[in-house]
């Protein structure tokens, strides 16, 4: 559980990390859309030049971006793999059954490759340098105009994330304590296999829903009354800096169709 | 400040036929404004759902209640009653929000709409007040017990409260966390503020200017602690107990010594007739110490442990050695404590002895076998080895009793026609009745459900009984009754029992050996007198020392012909009586 990279906050003081939650979920999302567009290599140097960049204004420690890799790997090589024997083309260079191995297909399956480390490091990003908090806070302020109840998301979302490595520790420990009482996990047949965790989720259902109503009354008695009224202890604030980086974005954005053409 | 008159009050019950026993029924009381008071009470005798209608959360079936005037069945006031009235709980856990410390702590304030700029000086100055200003950034599940639940005094503070009420909040804390919270409680009188603390522990409430002690939801005595903590004879009937400094005054005044009315060890130390006695002492039979010589059990060597390591996520940036080359050796049927802070490695420790944790490196060998030899042996050892987890009735999860407690029996491989005979005598053992039997688990009270727990390890016949906390939250009485159903089962079954504690007394009390473990490794393993005759050393390991021991430690000080380990009020009172012409002694070497 605690092995997954993606998604955990990297603390440390960079104009990365002081942008507008809103603005770095914009601009992943435009970052995300425009690259989709890019098909040629071109476009995937300028993209990897300005996520280079960004990382390294971020000051998150390379070793620790790639490390989030690790995880997709396997669909990366998959995908790579699919495309490189797959492709249809002229030139073939090596073919056997109904494999066939082109220089359209190389072609393809590093453009693919290159983009998915592109897209999903570009992404990891933004949670690496953007706390739990101000990310709800960001989403929160962004899904307000759409109509949505934007404010209950985000408390969701907060309680959620404050929750997970409470819930999972406490999975940990009802496991132990039912394989003290003879429970067996690992063998059986799969049907058997799904009874055996009765013992697991009732404790853990039950400890949930208590944890749940015991945190529902702390937050009332600290006053919590729903998203109305409510202040903020870090308000989302607009600054020049933001200003800034949305126009970056928008030029490399720009770049970034325009390398289609050539 | 509050006002109680002729509080009643009632949860609405699920079965319909079922009489309404009224939780709250007619109490009265006032509290003036900076006061400290505790209220004390046996589990389930209206203390919390006392508490609870001091900040609006609950509203009074009868009578009412005010709080700085306002009435709080007044919906419209409800917000400022809560901001007036802050609230911390017990489980640290449960109550904090937020996944920083500082945004947790600015929670209350961004609820009552508390400009931006004041939230942040508001969230300084209470971190500040509680100490934690330099964990501001935290993640809460990397801060200690103690930690957490000054994060939480600091989250009501935020709210600039005039009243706060602790609701059991040291219950699941050790004893240095105890420590830290109740510091800073004191902390926060001394500040102004009133303070209500609820709590099981009797030297906790002594430290309070006065004691509300509640029963069956009536106030049963209201008072200073000196007058409260004179009448034992009430709080022993309702389930409760007396500090030991209290009680030994009162044994030494049944030997005809004038003790005033003292309150805590640090008062009782300073009696000028405690002090001439303890000089005058001469003459020491070492009868009156007998369970204290008494050499360990000379039996077979049932568990030996070599050289054990483990280390957490080995390899990874977090990897975390928790424990480090112990040795270790546990003979047939010793009551052994486990003593040591949260993190010193004592539930590491014992999880390898079922083997839900494999040794980074060393050797486990129970019975001359490497328990990691035969893997197919597995179920067989967990049958040997009965591990009762902290908590254990979180982990009830069937629909009766009996086939709670029989989930184990079963699963380990019993004979099905044993599983019956056993899983009764089990019951039996923790005192659960034929009528619970086919009940639901989750409709027993806090203690029945842990008792169920026990039993569905016991039943499984262990040869070895660990239990982890196994009085942890619970009321004076339901202490007294797993520790004694611990002794009946030690002395009954058979079993060799090794029990982690954080309370000082029961491990004094009950072990005849204690290990002291302190950042992964053994620290300290003898008798209790040994170990807590080291006063300073225990602390520094962030633990404690029973009360009378401490009394007894400051008087061999000034005599030291005074024996230094005493560990029970009962032995206290013997030696301090003990004339010097008077030889004979009851030899009464009972537990």
């Amino acid at each position: 559980m605690t092995r997954i990279i993606i998604g955990q906050y990297y603390p440390a003081d960079s104009p990365i990390h002081r942008l507008d939650p809103r603005v770095k979920l914009l601009a992943v999302i435009a970052y995300v859309t425009v690259l989709i567009f890019v098909t040629n290599f071109y476009g995937l140097a300028v993209a990897a030049l300005f996520l280079a960049g960004v990382i390294w204004l971020s000051r998150v420690s390379v070793r620790f971006v790639l490390r989030g890799l690790r995880v997709i790997l396997f669909i990366l090589s998959f995908a790579a793999l699919i495309n490189l024997l797959l492709t249809p083309g002229e030139n073939v260079l090596f073919s056997f059954a109904f494999i066939r191995v082109t220089t359209e297909g190389i072609h393809r399956a590093a453009v693919m490759g290159a983009r998915l480390v592109l897209l999903i490091t570009g992404s990891s990003l933004l949670t690496l340098t953007t706390s739990p908090i101000q990310l709800t806070d960001g989403i929160e302020a962004l899904l307000k105009p759409l109509r949505l109840p934007a404010h209950d998301i985000a408390i969701m979302m907060t309680i959620a994330l404050r929750m997970i490595p409470t819930l999972a520790e406490e999975l940990g420990k009802i496991m132990k304590a039912q394989k003290a009482r003879g429970a067996d996990f690992e063998t059986g047949s799969p049907l058997k296999r799904i009874r055996n965790f009765l013992p697991i989720l009732v404790p853990l259902f039950v400890s949930s829903f208590k944890r749940a109503d015991e945190l529902a009354t702390a937050m009332e008695a600290r006053c919590y009354r729903g998203g109305e009224g409510r202040t903020k202890l870090k308000p989302l604030g607009f600054t020049g800096r933001d200003a800034l980086a949305g126009g970056v974005v928008v030029i490399f954005c720009v770049v970034l169709v325009l390398t289609r053409f050539i | 400040m509050i006002i109680s008159d002729n509080l009643r009050f009632s949860y609405a019950s699920l079965e319909d036929d079922a009489p309404l026993r009224p939780a709250i029924d007619g109490v009265c009381f006032s509290i003036g404004k900076g006061e400290f008071v505790a209220v004390v009470g046996r589990n389930g005798s209206g203390k919390s759902t006392l508490a609870r209608h001091i900040n609006a959360l609950l509203s009074p079936t009868e009578g009412t209640m005010r709080v700085n005037g306002i009435d709080t069945k007044d919906e419209t006031q409800i917000w400022e009653i809560r901001r007036i009235a802050g609230m911390v709980f017990q489980n640290p856990d449960n109550q904090i929000v937020a996944s920083t410390v500082e945004e947790d702590t600015a929670f209350g304030p961004e609820n009552m709409g508390v400009p931006s700029h004041e939230i942040r000086s508001r969230v300084d100055t209470a971190l500040a007040a509680v100490d934690m200003l330099e964990h501001v950034k935290s993640a809460p599940h990397h801060l200690s017990g103690g930690q957490k639940q000054r994060v939480a005094i600091a989250g009501v503070l935020a709210m600039q409260p005039s009243i706060i009420i602790f609701d059991e909040s040291t219950a699941m804390l050790d004893p240095s966390g105890r420590r830290e919270v109740m510091r800073t409680i004191k902390d926060l009188h001394q500040k102004g503020h009133t303070i209500i603390l609820i709590t099981h522990f009797m030297e906790e409430a002594a430290q309070a200017e006065r004691i509300i002690v509640m029963d069956h939801g009536r106030v049963a005595l209201d008072g200073p602690p000196r007058d409260i903590f004179t009448r034992s004879d009430i709080l022993t009937n309702i389930g409760l107990t007396v500090p030991q400094a209290v009680l030994l005054a009162q044994g030494l005044r049944e030997t005809g010594l004038t003790v005033s009315n003292v309150l805590t060890a640090e008062e009782l130390i300073t009696e000028k007739s405690v002090i001439e006695t303890a000089e005058r002492f001469t003459y020491f039979d070492k009868l009156a110490t007998v369970k204290t010589l008494l050499p360990l059990p000379q039996t077979d060597p049932l568990i030996k442990i070599h050289n054990l390591t483990h280390i957490y996520n080995p390899g990874a940036a977090y990897e975390k050695k928790a424990i480090s080359d112990i040795n270790l050796t546990i003979h047939k049927g010793e009551i052994i404590g486990i003593i040591g802070h949260t993190g010193s490695g004592k539930s590491t420790l014992i999880q390898h002895l079922n083997a839900l944790l494999k040794p980074t490196s060393g050797q486990i060998i129970i019975d001359g076998e490497d328990i990691h030899a035969d893997k197919k042996n597995l179920k067989n050892l967990r049958k040997r080895v009965g591990l009762v987890f902290q908590y254990p009735e979180h982990q009830l999860f069937e629909s009766t009793v009996y086939k709670d407690v029989a989930f184990g029996p079963i699963h380990t491989g019993m004979p099905a026609d044993k599983v019956d005979e056993s899983v009764r005598r089990s019951l039996k053992i923790v005192g659960l009745s034929e009528e619970t039997f086919e009940k639901s688990p989750f409709t027993l009270s806090g203690g029945q459900k842990r008792r169920a727990a026990i039993a569905g390890v016991l039943a499984m016949q262990p040869d070895i009984l660990i239990l982890d906390e196994p009085t942890a939250g619970l009321d004076p009485s339901g202490r007294e009754e797993i520790l004694a159903q611990i002794k009946k089962m030690h002395a009954e079954l058979n079993v060799t029992v090794i029990i982690i504690s954080h309370s000082m007394d029961d491990a004094a009390r009950l072990c005849g050996r204690i290990i002291v473990m302190n950042q992964g490794q053994i620290a300290l393993d003898g008798t209790p007198a040994e170990i807590f005759s080291q006063g300073p050393a225990l602390e520094d390991f962030g633990l404690d020392v029973p009360h009378v021991t401490r009394i007894m430690a400051y008087l061999a000080r000034i005599n030291p012909v005074i024996p230094a380990g005493i560990l029970t009020v009962e032995e206290a009172v013997r030696v301090l009586s003990a004339s010097p012409v008077s030889k004979a002694f009851p030899s009464e070497a009972s537990v």
